[in-house]
C-alpha cells in the first residue's frame, strides 16, 4: 500500500468531514434505535465513524454516503450482538396494506380517525418504536424516520426490496395498533365525534 | 390527450397506499392511484390517514438534533486515529 502525501491525506480528511461526517445526526439517530439506549448508541456512532474512516478509500465518490454509513453501523452493532435476532414470519406486503385498511376502519368507528393529525404521540411513538421486534423497526427507521428508500434500505439490512418492503409494512400496521390502544387507554380523542373510545381496536 | 389508464379499484389502490405514499411506484400506477384518490371518498380518507401517520413517523428524525458534544467525541476518536481535518 502506498503512503499517501501529505497534500494527499488532507484532501481525503477533508472530504471525509464534508462527506461523511455531515451525516453525523442521522448515524447517531440510527445507532440509538438500534441499541435501543443512548451510552451504547454513542460508542457506536464512534465506532461507525472510525470503521468509516479507515474504510473511506473504498467509499466511492458520488455514491450514497449516508447508506454507507448505516450499513456500517448496522454491521458493527450486530457484532457485538450476542444474541440470537428474532426470526419473525412475514405475512406478504400488501396484505398488510390492506389489514392497515381495516384498521383505519376500526379507528373511524372508535373515534381515532384523525388521532395521527390532531394529537402529539411523540412519547409513544418512540416507545412503540422500541419495542417493535428488530426486523420490522429496521426497516420502519430506515425508511420512515431516516427517509430512506426501499432499495437503499435494502442494501443496508442485507435482503431483498421486498424483503423491506413486508418488514415495514407488517412494522407500521404494529405501530399504528399500538398507537391507537394508547390513545383508547390515555383516553385520547382523535378528533371525530364519537367518543366510544372502548370499542375493540382489530388486531 | 387522452390515454386510456388501468382501472383500479379500491380494493388495488389500498394494496398500494404505502408504496404511493413513499414514492416507489412508476409514474403511472402513481397518477392512476392519485386519480382514483381524488374521486373516491371511501379511500380519501385512508389517505389521509396514512399520510398524517408516516408524518408522526417523520417527525421523530426531526425531534433528535442536537449532536455537537457527540460530534466533538467522534472527531476526538478520529484525530487519533490521524484523521487531521
Amino acid at each position: 500500500m502506498t503512503e499517501l502525501s501529505d497534500r494527499e491525506k488532507r484532501e481525503k480528511d477533508l472530504r471525509f468531514r464534508d462527506e461523511a461526517l455531515r451525516w453525523l445526526p442521522d448515524v447517531a439517530r440510527y445507532a440509538l434505535s438500534l441499541t435501543r439506549g443512548e451510552p451504547n448508541a454513542e460508542d457506536l456512532v464512534q465506532e461507525t465513524f472510525l470503521r468509516a474512516y479507515r474504510a473511506w478509500d473504498t467509499f466511492a465518490p458520488g455514491t450514497e454516503c449516508r447508506g454507507w454509513l448505516f450499513t456500517i453501523c448496522r454491521r458493527a452493532f450486530l457484532r457485538t450482538q450476542t444474541r440470537e435476532r428474532r426470526q419473525v414470519a412475514c405475512d406478504d406486503a400488501e396484505l398488510e396494506a390492506l389489514a392497515a385498511a381495516a384498521l383505519h376502519a376500526s379507528a373511524q368507528q372508535s373515534g381515532y380517525g384523525e388521532l395521527f393529525a390532531g394529537v402529539d404521540l411523540a412519547d409513544a411513538v418512540d416507545r412503540a418504536l422500541a419495542d417493535l421486534p428488530d426486523e420490522f423497526r429496521d426497516a420502519v427507521i430506515l425508511v420512515d424516520v431516516q427517509d430512506q428508500s426501499y432499495l437503499a434500505a435494502a442494501a443496508v439490512l442485507g435482503v431483498p426490496v421486498g424483503t423491506v418492503r413486508s418488514r415495514l409494512f407488517r412494522g407500521r400496521r404494529l405501530l399504528q395498533e399500538t398507537l391507537l390502544v394508547h390513545a383508547r387507554d390515555a383516553g385520547l380523542v382523535g378528533g371525530a365525534s364519537d367518543t366510544s373510545a372502548g370499542t375493540e381496536l382489530s388486531t | 390527450m387522452n390515454e386510456m389508464r388501468p382501472f383500479l379499484d379500491c380494493d388495488a389502490v389500498m394494496r398500494q397506499l404505502w408504496d404511493y405514499l413513499d414514492g416507489e411506484l412508476t409514474a403511472e400506477r402513481t397518477e392512476a392511484i392519485r386519480e382514483h384518490l381524488a374521486l373516491c371518498s371511501r379511500c380519501f380518507p385512508q389517505l389521509e390517514f396514512e399520510r398524517a401517520f408516516l408524518e408522526t413517523l417523520g417527525r421523530t428524525r426531526r425531534r433528535h438534533a442536537n449532536c455537537d458534544v457527540l460530534r466533538a467525541r467522534v472527531v476526538a476518536a478520529l484525530r487519533v486515529d490521524g484523521f487531521a481535518a
